[in-house]
């Protein structure tokens, strides 16, 4: 407990009318990585700035690096936003000598590795590099200064899979050094990739623990039908929504009598599945917190 | 704070648009106000009629710069001729004493024949008792020579400026590309979405030009028709430009920059202010070849003199002829920018931006 | 067959944008171009809907009318509604207002957009704009929908509304072709086709790519020592392929714990064996 790096309990966020984070536990232990999942307006963003210290919470308390935010707790993050927190129209070697101005750290023996690996592109403004270099770029300037505390924003999307491997190499290889790292995402593949998740839908955690512990004992129907259209549209209109995968459907909310009564014209054959990570999470914050 | 310093600095270098702004203003207000901006006017082109014609001209002081000379014109050649733009001051001489007719559209102009007449008069000889007449603007009056100039700025700024943010706003959100797939020719685009601008400009000038002869007493003494003609003219060149603004513009912020350096050098150096005959030479060609230039001209002799379209051919050909080469160019470049490869366009894919 | 690429190679000066790829789109299927930034996605894409002429190669399509385009960041005019939008589109392909209004009804209301009828464009939340984009770009029902990452940045729920969207294209016999960087959204098409610095490396069904992956791929702690490129990171695991039938360097299976790939494996392994062929390292510029 005492170990964790930031520490959220019971927070409460409301401005005016409207409670963005309510009765929120979240905490983030070195070593790990915590996924951090919701739709938008779930309330990601303001939990991330609680933590940060950029916000102060309505009721609860939130404690890093064991004392309440501060610059000086602020110095130990290394956040990436979404749009990477870097200037398009500097090159890399100016990006990194602004940042490292500005958190007084000298540059490493022998020149950044980040920077080494560019050779001739490190003269090129970055705006102009590839997307997966842009990203590479920012956790690189974002480890500068050796924080212990991760706070990535979306940190592989528009990436390939294979450059998306080699960004959580980086990730994994900070965590292994110590830091803690939270990952705000809304790609279920880089959602398994996390120790543990949180779910959170209005304001509110909805669920949280590994992937399998979310998914549990949770099953979808699965419906292989020569015709999946006809049987696509009897699913429908018995108000059951089902996603088509390759050619057969699949019908997470829904119990296996329920859809053979539904199809009783079309000929199928049903078996059950677990449910993806989406499936799950579509149905906590579809349910309870409705859309 | 130091880095933000160095940074910011590194920033600019890169942005090729501010540092042009940067040296391209200063650049131009030293350039206008050391050799454009003036008021001062040193020749006054001058025709002379009448019996008496040579011996008045030579009677006349320097700056008076005779362009004509027409024994056997009377009274109604000077005017038409002041009329027509082919002088400045007219000098009717005859039996019944000599008649000095200014035009009063060229204030500036005028108000120097007066001063130098009247100086010169005091000790002239009393052979030569001249009747002074200042036609079209009798009383002087600058509102009436600049709403004519503000009826083309209006449509200078619509033209270049609004145009160019409407089109770029669709470039910028990346809409432009689904216009090029869906079944619409590239006409139905370009000229569907320049229309409305074309409309509001001439309903903006439209009320300019009614607001002045009607609330501040601005005369209209010319063929509407005519007009209207010059007007169309030259919002078809200032559209023509907003949309090749719009095609070398990634934002509406570049656009904008771009517009206002080129709305900027018209606004100084189209006679609109300064009177072009009070700029250095050097400096005066520039005028010359700006658009407002010639809208001004047409605008000012419709207007205050009634000029005639005959007498405005220059003017209208050339604004016709820029107007032609304006358009054909924003078509082509509108197209490019609509479906840059069907048939050997040079741009790549736009990034996909990321849904917020 | 709706529409096909055949060996199509598009040139933008210097840069080589898409290099032989062949693609066909089947009536009532789902094809994936899955890849990363700058894979060529968009301009594969462009080239199918007509946008962008071919410099070697052969493209059949059917007619503009007959085809839908959504262009990467949702294609949606912030300043008008959610149903001027929609009527603008109608206009443009000719469909009546009452079929408008029919059509539009049923997909607004399957999306859960028709409580937002009325609202502007900017001010819909990114996972909405998107759903109008691709309601607007099949409304008119075409054969052909073309949709350029149409789930980028968009929260579970919308995507999982998006994919109603595509399967209800496919039920009334559309060919749709979409492009992501989302693997598990290619596992859910009936044909995917992975590009990477303008060439497909490979393509088929999921399944069938699957089964094609060659060599086998291992798990472990650490990283494998002998070739560091071709280990990579899967949660706290690293993954190691080997090119070879057996692990390098042991002859022993049972030494090492065997990987049942799945798409995003094989979609690595695919990615693996072109930095092999082509002697170059890892996410290094094509440009």
């Amino acid at each position: 407990m005492s170990s964790d790096l930031v520490r959220a309990s019971a927070v409460t966020y409301r401005f005016g009318a409207l409670t963005a984070v309510d009765d929120v536990d979240v905490a983030i232990g070195p070593g790990e990585v915590v996924g951090l999942l919701g739709a938008n307006g779930a309330g990601k963003t303001t939990l991330v700035r609680l933590l940060l210290g950029l916000l102060a919470p309505t009721a609860g308390s939130v404690v890093l690096f064991g004392e309440a935010p501060s610059k000086q707790g602020q110095r130990r993050i290394g956040y990436v936003p979404q749009s990477l927190g870097l200037y398009d129209d500097l090159t890399p070697a100016e990006n990194l000598a602004f940042i490292r101005a500005v958190f007084g750290t000298a540059p490493p023996l022998g020149g950044a590795p980040a920077l080494r690996s560019l050779g001739e592109l490190a003269e090129v403004p970055v705006g102009r590099l590839p997307l997966g270099l842009q990203r590479r770029l920012g956790f690189a300037a974002a480890l500068e200064h050796r924080p212990e505390l991760l706070l990535l924003d979306e940190p592989t999307s528009g990436v390939s899979p294979l450059a998306s491997a080699r960004l959580w190499e980086m990730i994994r290889s900070a965590t292994e050094d110590g830091a803690g790292a939270l990952v705000t995402t809304h790609d279920m593949e880089e959602a398994e990739q996390c120790d543990r998740l949180v779910v959170m839908a209005s304001g509110r955690t909805v669920a949280s623990g590994s992937v399998r512990d979310i998914i549990g004992e949770r099953r979808a129907v699965v419906v292989t039908a020569p015709d999946w259209a006809r049987a696509r549209d009897a699913l429908e209109a018995a108000g059951l929504s089902s996603s088509l995968v390759g050619r057969e459907l699949r019908v997470p909310a829904a119990t296996v009598e329920a859809v053979r009564h539904a199809l009783a014209e079309v000929p199928a054959r049903l078996s059950e599945a677990p449910v993806t990570l989406e499936e799950r999470f579509v149905e906590l914050v579809s349910g309870p917190a409705g859309r | 704070m130091r880095a933000m310093v160095v940074k910011e600095m590194r920033q600019l270098s890169r942005d090729r648009r501010t540092l042009a702004m940067m040296i391209v203003l200063p650049l131009l207000l030293i350039v206008v106000f050391g050799y454009a901006a003036s008021f001062n006017v040193s020749t006054i082109p001058t025709a002379v009629f009448g019996p008496d014609a040579a011996l008045a001209a030579a009677h006349l002081p320097p700056e008076f710069s005779v362009v004509a000379l027409d024994r056997h014109g009377d009274r109604a050649a000077a005017v038409t001729a002041l009329r027509n733009g082919t002088a400045a001051a007219a000098v009717v001489s005859g039996p019944t004493g000599t008649a000095v007719l200014l035009d009063g559209s060229s204030l500036f102009v005028a108000e120097a024949a007066l001063r130098d007449l009247g100086g010169a008069g005091a000790t002239r000889s009393h052979a030569l008792r001249v009747h002074l007449e200042i036609l079209f603007n009798p009383k002087l009056k600058t509102s009436d020579i600049m709403v004519p100039g503000l009826a083309g700025l209006i449509l200078l700024f619509i033209g270049t400026v609004i145009t160019s943010l409407g089109v770029v706003r669709e470039r910028q959100a990346g809409t432009l590309e689904q216009l090029a797939v869906m079944p619409l020719r590239p006409s139905d685009v370009f000229l569907g979405k320049i229309a409305p601008y074309f409309a509001v400009g001439i309903l903006d000038m439209t009320v300019v030009v009614l607001a002045g002869v009607l609330l501040f007493g601005v005369p209209f003494a010319g063929s509407v028709g005519v007009f209207a003609l010059g007007a169309l003219l030259f919002l078809f060149v200032a559209l023509g430009i907003g949309v090749l603004i719009s095609s070398v513009s990634q934002s509406q912020g570049q656009a904008i920059q771009l517009a206002m350096m080129l709305l900027l050098p018209q606004v100084m150096l189209s006679g609109l202010i300064f009177p072009l005959t009070s700029m250095a030479a050097g400096v005066r060609w520039i005028g010359y070849v700006l658009p407002l230039t010639y809208f001004v001209e047409i605008a000012r002799a419709v207007m205050v003199r009634g000029a005639p379209i005959g007498a405005l051919w220059q003017p209208f050909v050339y604004l016709g002829a820029l107007g032609a080469v304006v358009s054909a160019a924003a078509t082509l470049r509108f197209r490019r920018m609509l479906a840059p490869h069907q048939g050997g366009g040079r741009r790549p894919a736009p990034r996909p931006a990321t849904a917020p | 067959m709706i529409a096909a690429l055949e060996q199509v190679t598009v040139r933008f000066g210097a840069l080589v944008a898409l290099d032989g790829v062949s693609l066909r789109a089947e009536a009532g299927t789902v094809t994936c171009v899955v890849g990363g930034d700058g894979a060529g996605k968009s301009t594969l894409l462009r080239v199918l809907c007509g946008a962008v002429g071919p410099d070697e190669g052969a493209v059949q399509r059917p007619d503009r009318g007959a085809i839908g385009f959504l262009s990467s960041g949702s294609g949606v005019y912030s300043d008008l509604s959610v149903e001027e939008n929609l009527a603008f589109s109608a206009a443009v392909y000719g469909l009546s207002p009452a079929e408008t209004r029919r059509r539009a009804a049923r997909l607004l209301e399957m999306t859960g957009l028709d409580a937002a009828a009325h609202r502007l464009g900017s001010e819909l939340s990114g996972g909405m704009r998107q759903k109008l984009g691709v309601v607007r770009a099949m409304l008119h029902g075409p054969r052909l929908l073309v949709l350029d990452e149409p789930t980028a940045g968009v929260d579970p729920v919308s995507r999982a509304d998006l994919w109603r969207l595509i399967a209800e294209a496919a039920a009334a016999g559309t060919a749709v072709v979409l492009s992501t960087t989302y693997v598990d959204e290619a596992e859910r098409a009936s044909a995917v086709l992975l590009l990477e610095g303008g060439r497909a490396l490979v393509s088929g069904t999921p399944e069938g790519i699957v089964a094609a992956v060659p060599g086998t791929v291992t798990s472990s702690d650490a990283r494998v020592a002998e070739d560091e490129t071709r280990s990579w990171r899967r949660g706290h695991a690293w993954l190691t392929w080997h090119p070879g039938e057996v692990p390098d360097g042991a002859p022993d299976l049972a030494a090492y714990d065997l990987v049942a790939p799945d798409l995003a494996i094989a979609v690595v392994v695919a990615s693996l064996r072109d930095e092999l062929v082509a002697g170059g390292s890892g996410g290094g510029p094509q440009r």
